[in-house]
């Protein structure tokens, strides 16, 4: 009896798990002469053209340089401050005889801070024309007061870092109007009376950009009764500031001042404004994201691709997390080239410049690379749904840039509904300031993209098993 | 000569596709200048008067829109045959190429022409609908939009000039590019890119260069009917340069059309 052995292939099972897949898919992607020159292309253009938007970006060159030396241009630490050092706690108290109502926001009041260095921790209590007495705080706090107009009392107290402020109208029955923290401030503090008025600005949107000019516009106010009472007895330093000398027991002063002590809404974001240039990369992305996808259906290969792998849902994913990847390692490298090439060629203002070890700064050249990997995430989902190069493209281009064109000749307020809605949303990202045009913060404006193309991409999934290829 | 239009018109009348991009051109451009429309409003400004509403260009201003389908329709035009290697039999039967890219020219400008009529004179109408509840009224002194104006008509006819010259960009551009994702992304970018980049150039002299040099901005600028003295550039320059873009992209796109093989 002659034995047989069963025939056995001698060749493994062929392995289909998703590592294989992904690298069919990379070897796909990269293997097309055109499209790593593309994507080359897109990461040059990207760098030039921030190189030449930062060119023109820091100051406004209309207007001047208003912003303050040495801190963030998002706030503005000026006006006319006249202080002396108060050790320990203590309180200052001064009655606002007059002010001049040149603009709803000019101030003149008391402040306390840790010391007179443009950016320090402060606490200023203060009369508003328009507003009436406020509590504010580090650019940001903002505590109203009764909507009071000079003359009135002011009185500010100090208890180790809190800070109280009172007002009231006879200097004898003192109404409380908040308290503040000021993290940082040491055992001596400047205390003093200051008079600050933001600049008069005018404020130009049109199609295709905008102007803003800015005037110094001066503040005026005059203060009696001004009294520093510390806890501990001290002897009194001088009084110090922009003024003519004046004798120690001096008790009234009349101040002039310009420049605003507040958070800045007209800034000009300069790493936004170099980051801008991704959007030519971002172009390049999505022309290659939807060839990517519409070019096997044109040529066919996507019959051998599913015939490959059957489970088509898991292509799909697979060729989402392939060109998500390559797309985010070649966003670093634009965006991180862009910041390190064209930083220095920020026109150098009073203001800090922007620096990676800030962590907005960071997030935004990060979030740069995120948002070209998902944009091209998104367009590879599109592209799936509709199958076609030229419906493709025009759906997603249109869909990232024109609330952008339309917001630009539309009123703010539309503009911002409009760059919060859609999936534009996502070039939030790039800000590393709060503007007045801000529409949404930057990690909710990337999570509107992501929310689109995840609705996207699951519907692509979920589509492409139920329909022939 | 006629024998090639009669082709290259059944090649664009028989593929229900373009039917429905042309017809697209229209609504979107209507769709566009009625959101347009809707969001503007006297209430917006410290009093009507001082609003300085352009109501011609206001309720043209959907033509943005429309010129993304006409660059789609122009593009596959051209596209489309190397796609599907139609140009292959197109060349064998027409072998005198520049007849074969002016012909399509002609067809693409008289559709285009049409749609953008449709699309212009729609916009028109809606605008002068809905802008008088927004306060744009006689009231307020605004007065109805019409035909007979010279600026709105030059205006309205230029809105349609300017779509067909946008469909002759995109056809040069896609005769020197051939393939159409290619192709549509470098119109589009040149459109709707370089304006929203431009936003962020801060010095006043380059801002102007760029408005004045970008195809879109300096060709939309036929639209305006008021302070024209203020615009970075003139109504008829500016269609001028937009013109100058569509006849260098017909060129290049013409020359590499007859110089390379198919």
């Amino acid at each position: 009896m002659v034995m047989t052995t069963p025939y056995r292939s001698s060749v493994q099972n062929p392995r289909d798990g998703f590592v294989q897949l992904m690298l069919a898919e990379w070897t796909k992607l990269r293997s097309v002469p055109r499209w790593s020159l593309t994507m080359l292309g897109g990461i040059l253009v990207t760098i030039l053209s921030g190189m030449l938007l930062a060119g023109g970006a820091g100051s406004a060159s209309s207007g001047g340089d208003g912003a303050t030396r040495g801190i963030s241009p998002q706030y503005r630490d000026a006006g006319n401050y006249v202080h002396r050092v108060l050790t320990g706690d203590g309180s200052i108290v001064a009655r606002v005889a007059s002010q001049k109502n040149n603009d709803p926001w000019a101030k003149g009041g008391l402040m306390l801070r840790a010391d007179a260095k443009p950016g320090a921790p402060y606490a200023a209590l203060m009369i508003t024309p328009g507003h009436g007495v406020r509590l504010q705080a580090n650019f940001v706090t903002d505590i109203p007061g009764s909507s009071s107009q000079a003359p009135r009392w002011l009185k500010l107290t100090r208890t180790g870092i809190s800070v109280t402020g009172f007002e009231s109208a006879d200097g004898a029955t003192w109404t409380k109007i908040g308290t503040v923290e000021l993290e940082g401030l040491g055992d001596q503090a400047e205390v003093g009376v200051f008079v600050a008025s933001p600049d008069a600005l005018q404020l130009q949107r049109q199609f295709g950009g905008e102007d803003i000019v800015e005037n110094t516009n001066l503040g005026e106010a005059t203060f009696d009764n001004v009294k520093v009472e510390p806890a501990k007895p001290q002897q009194l330093p001088p009084w110090r500031g922009d003024i003519k000398p004046v004798a120690p027991d001096a008790t009234s002063f009349h101040l002039v001042g310009a420049g605003d002590i507040a958070f800045y809404h007209y800034a000009t974001d300069s790493t936004k404004t170099m980051l801008t240039g991704a959007m030519f990369g971002m172009m390049a992305i999505v022309a290659l994201a939807v060839l990517y996808v519409t070019s096997e259906y044109q040529q066919g290969l996507i019959w051998t691709t599913f015939t490959a792998s059957p489970r088509r849902g898991r292509v799909l994913a697979a060729r989402a997390v392939v060109l998500g990847g390559v797309t985010f390692v070649l966003g670093l490298v634009a965006a991180f080239g862009t910041f390190l090439l064209a930083s220095p060629m920020v026109r150098k203002g009073n203001a800090a410049p922007a620096t990676l070890s800030d962590p907005q700064v960071l997030r935004a050249v990060v979030g740069t690379a995120a948002l070209l990997a998902v944009v091209a995430v998104f367009s590879l989902a599109i592209a799936s749904i509709l199958r076609r190069s030229a419906a493709a493209i025009t759906v997603v281009l249109l869909l990232l840039l024109a609330p952008l064109v339309a917001g630009s000749a539309l009123p703010l307020a539309v503009a911002k509904w409009l760059e919060r809605l859609t999936p534009s949303a996502g070039f939030a990202i790039q800000q590393t300031l709060e503007r007045y045009d801000t529409a949404i913060a930057p990690l909710p404006g990337l999570a509107v993209l992501c929310a689109y193309t995840a609705v996207a991409l699951g519907f692509a999934i979920w589509r492409i098993g139920r329909q022939d290829a | 000569m006629r024998h090639a239009l009669h082709a290259e018109w059944t090649k664009l009348r028989t593929l229900p596709s373009n039917l429905w991009l042309a017809l697209a051109i229209a609504v979107f451009t209507v769709a566009a200048t009625a959101a347009s429309t809707a969001a503007v409003s006297t209430a917006q400004c410290p009093t009507p008067l001082t609003c300085f509403e352009d109501t011609a260009k206001l309720s043209l201003k959907g033509v943005w829109l429309g010129q993304a389908i006409v660059v789609v329709l122009a593009v596959l035009v051209m596209s489309n045959e190397y796609g599907t290697g139609m140009i292959r039999t197109t060349l064998a039967a027409i072998p005198r190429r520049h007849t074969v890219l002016l012909t399509k020219a002609a067809v693409i400008v008289a559709t285009v022409f049409a749609a953008g009529t449709l699309g212009v004179l729609g916009s028109l109408a809606i605008g002068g609908v809905i802008m008088p509840i927004n306060g744009f009224n006689p009231a307020n002194g605004y007065q109805p939009l019409s035909l007979l104006d010279g600026p709105t008509f030059r205006a309205a006819a230029g809105s349609v000039l300017y779509l067909t010259l946008i469909a002759l960009l995109a056809l040069g551009i896609s005769a020197a590019v051939r393939d159409t994702a290619f192709s549509i992304t470098a119109v589009l970018t040149l459109l709707y890119v370089v304006p929203v980049v431009s936003t962020f150039v801060k010095d006043p002299e380059w801002l102007d260069r760029l408005r004045r040099f970008s195809p879109m901005t300096a060709g939309l600028a036929i639209q305006a009917t008021r302070d024209l003295d203020r615009l970075p550039i003139g109504p008829w320059p500016g269609l001028g340069v937009l013109a100058g873009y569509a006849a260098a992209a017909m060129l290049l796109g013409g020359v590499l059309f007859v110089m390379r093989r198919a």
